[in-house]
């Protein structure tokens, strides 16, 4: 049974109105356990919407999406907390940091929800921040650092949690290009350790280093192509 | 038990805001405290005026429109209150007074009050003799030159000497002081204690009035100021000929009816700013709350977003509001005491603490206002889909 699969899903805003827009229009997609899949797309191609609704951020307009064989329809508000928390680890675009709390805090408040203990969460937390390279920072407000240091204590909040699956929406879209390969290779080394990867860019070198690249155009999936198989 | 840590963490995170909403706690609760708490030292301040005036006093004013035929109903009067009123009265004075200056040796009052009683007339006056004695019957009878004085006219003529047995001067004449009153007023120029009585029967040489017209009736409680009234009323009716006389009998506890009607108009009119000052108090937590509820909002949308259940972000913000609201709820009793207790002090003299009801009340108020008004950006936002609640501005 595929971890993921999207049935004719419509994400639709001011529907039957005049500015209606189909952010995404009728995409079927199915992901399997341990693959790592690259979404490709130019601007306003619908990947984050796509990536809202694979993480449970949000619901389609019509479609059916299965997680684990269960649809989403069917989850309570509780389950889709839980499985937020403890299934996916989400890279958002705009980093989504809470302004209010330390860097180390806020890589550790998904851990805090799981009822992780809190000299765990911080030692969990600060492995995080290393491996991206930015634990200096652990007690700096997110306000005092740089975008591309957002967005690595972004990533590290998402990998923390060691969840099965992890959704990134442009992880590497603030960071030159020697940082961005090093996300790449924490991504490949999750992956290779088994965690499911989404990853969205608009950076055909980087979706090139995906085993499998998704093209999305006007809502649309235009390409979908294996570039590398699984390994056994 | 995390989610009061991170309450507390949240709180001390945003002092501006954490302090403007307290703020607006603050002075809800301390405004209303003090408010009320002049209001109940006004109150005092007027009911303990009247205590010293006495209460329960009826008098009688008589007009003679025929000066060389007048007749004196003073006896007559005393008399028919202590034959058929002994009961319901406690006492009768003629109640007449002049000016002039008293002089003993070097020392003089010009400011003093003179009256002229009988031996009822401290009873009637609520004065209560100190040292020495009080007039008798006998002082009206022969027309002594004797006096009672008020504690001011004491401390002004004989600074610490005792008065008792010295003579004084009023407009050239003689008095000898008998006895001395309990300070009443605070010993001050132009009080309660700047008096003196003489006997009443003085009246036609130093007044230079032929008869007594007005009359203080002490009556023994309340309730039997309208028997005594009708009485008087039959009496004074037979007694004096409509033709060359009129009469008034005043009850002297109306004054003070209309002046509890007065005060409580006050306290109405100054417990309506108290409650303005609270809903201005409680307009502003709303204001500062609903402003961050943008802000609040992305916040919630985010925690949402990576797993937080709707009843931690909610008990989060539940702990958040109740601890801001009842810290300053309690800051605005604090300074509400305070504040009370100084200004009754100064303004009344008086110690005034504000009502338990309404300290309840207020501070109640004011906390329900901020838990509710703390807690509305959360119950709205961790209802959102995550992606609409991120997406708030
Ligand atoms: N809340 C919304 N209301 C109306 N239209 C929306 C909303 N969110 C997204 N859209 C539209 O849906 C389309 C897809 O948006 P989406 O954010 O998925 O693009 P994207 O592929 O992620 O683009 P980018 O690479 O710039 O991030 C866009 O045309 C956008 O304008
Ligand atoms: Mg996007």
């Amino acid at each position: 049974m595929a971890l993921i699969e999207l049935h004719n899903i419509y994400k639709i805003y001011a529907e039957g109105e005049e500015n209606e827009v189909r952010a995404l229009d009728g995409v079927d997609l199915t992901i399997d356990r341990g693959e790592f899949v690259a979404i490709v797309g130019t601007s306003g191609s619908g990947k984050s919407t796509m990536m809202n609704i694979l993480g449970c951020l949000d619901v389609p307009t019509y479609g059916d999406y299965y997680l684990d064989g269960i649809s989403i329809k069917e989850r309570t508000e509780r389950e889709l907390a839980e499985i937020r928390n403890f299934q996916i680890g989400f890279i958002f675009q705009g980093y989504n940091l809470i302004p209010s709390l330390s860097v180390w805090q806020n890589v550790a408040l998904p851990m805090s929800y799981q009822g992780v203990r809190k000299d765990e969460q911080y030692d969990r937390a600060m492995a995080a921040l290393e491996q991206v390279e930015i634990a200096e920072k652990a007690e700096n407000r997110p306000n005092q650092l740089s975008g591309g240091q957002q967005q690595r204590v972004a990533i590290a909040r998402a990998i923390a949690t060691q969840s099965p699956i992890i959704m990134a929406d442009e992880p590497t879209g603030a960071l030159d290009t020697k940082t961005g390969a090093q996300v790449l290779s924490i991504l490949r080394d999750l992956n290779r350790a088994g965690t499911t990867v989404i990853l969205i860019t608009h950076d055909n070198g980087i979706a090139a280093q995906a085993r499998r690249r998704v093209r999305v155009q006007d809502g649309k999936i235009i390409e979908d192509e294996i570039l590398e198989e699984v390994s056994p | 038990m995390s989610a009061i840590k991170l309450a507390f963490d949240a709180i001390l995170e945003k002092k501006g805001r954490s302090f403007l909403t307290m703020l607006g706690i603050i002075i809800g609760v301390a405004a209303v405290l003090i408010l009320v708490g002049l209001v109940s030292g006004y109150n005092a301040d007027i009911t303990a005026y009247y205590e010293k005036l006495g209460v329960n006093k009826i008098t009688v004013d008589i007009t003679y429109y025929d000066r060389t035929n007048t007749v004196d109903i003073t006896d007559d009067l005393i008399a028919f209150i202590g034959d058929d009123l002994a009961d319901a009265v406690i006492g009768i004075t003629p109640e007449s007074t002049s000016t002039g200056t008293l002089k003993y040796m070097a020392n003089s009052n010009s400011t003093a009050t003179v009256y002229f009683g009988n031996e009822q007339w401290s009873a009637c006056n609520n004065y209560v003799i100190d040292r020495g004695r009080d007039l008798l019957p006998i002082d009206a009878a022969q027309r002594s030159r004797v006096c009672v004085i008020g504690t001011y006219v004491a401390e002004s003529l004989f600074g610490y000497i005792n008065p008792v047995g010295k003579t004084i001067t009023f407009g050239g004449e003689p008095f000898l002081v008998v006895g001395t009153y309990y300070q009443k007023d605070g010993t001050a120029e132009d009080s309660m204690d700047d008096m003196i009585v003489i006997p009443y029967t003085h009246i036609r040489a130093l007044k230079n009035t032929a008869t007594v017209t007005k009359f203080t009736v002490k009556v023994q409680n309340a309730d039997l100021m309208e028997t005594v009234m009708a009485e008087l009323e039959y009496f004074l009716g037979d007694t004096l000929s409509t033709n060359t006389s009129s009469y008034t009998l005043e009850n002297g506890n109306d004054a003070m009816t209309e002046s509890d009607e007065e005060t409580a108009s006050i306290s109405i009119v100054l417990g309506g700013v108290a409650c303005i000052a609270l809903l201005v108090g409680g307009i502003g937590i709303m204001n500062i709350m609903l402003v961050t509820v943008t802000e609040r909002t992305r916040e919630i949308g985010i925690k949402k977003a990576i797993g937080a259940q709707r009843s931690v972000i909610i008990t989060q913000f539940l702990v958040e509001s109740s601890v801001l609201s009842a810290a300053g709820g309690v800051i605005g009793i604090v300074i509400g005491y305070a504040g009370s207790l100084i200004l009754g002090k100064i303004i009344y003299d008086l110690i005034l603490v504000p009502d338990t009801l309404v300290t309840v009340g207020a501070a109640l108020f004011s906390v329900v206002i901020g838990v509710v008004f703390g807690l509305y950006p959360a119950v709205k936002a961790s209802g959102l889909q995550p992606v609409d609640a991120l997406r708030a501005d």
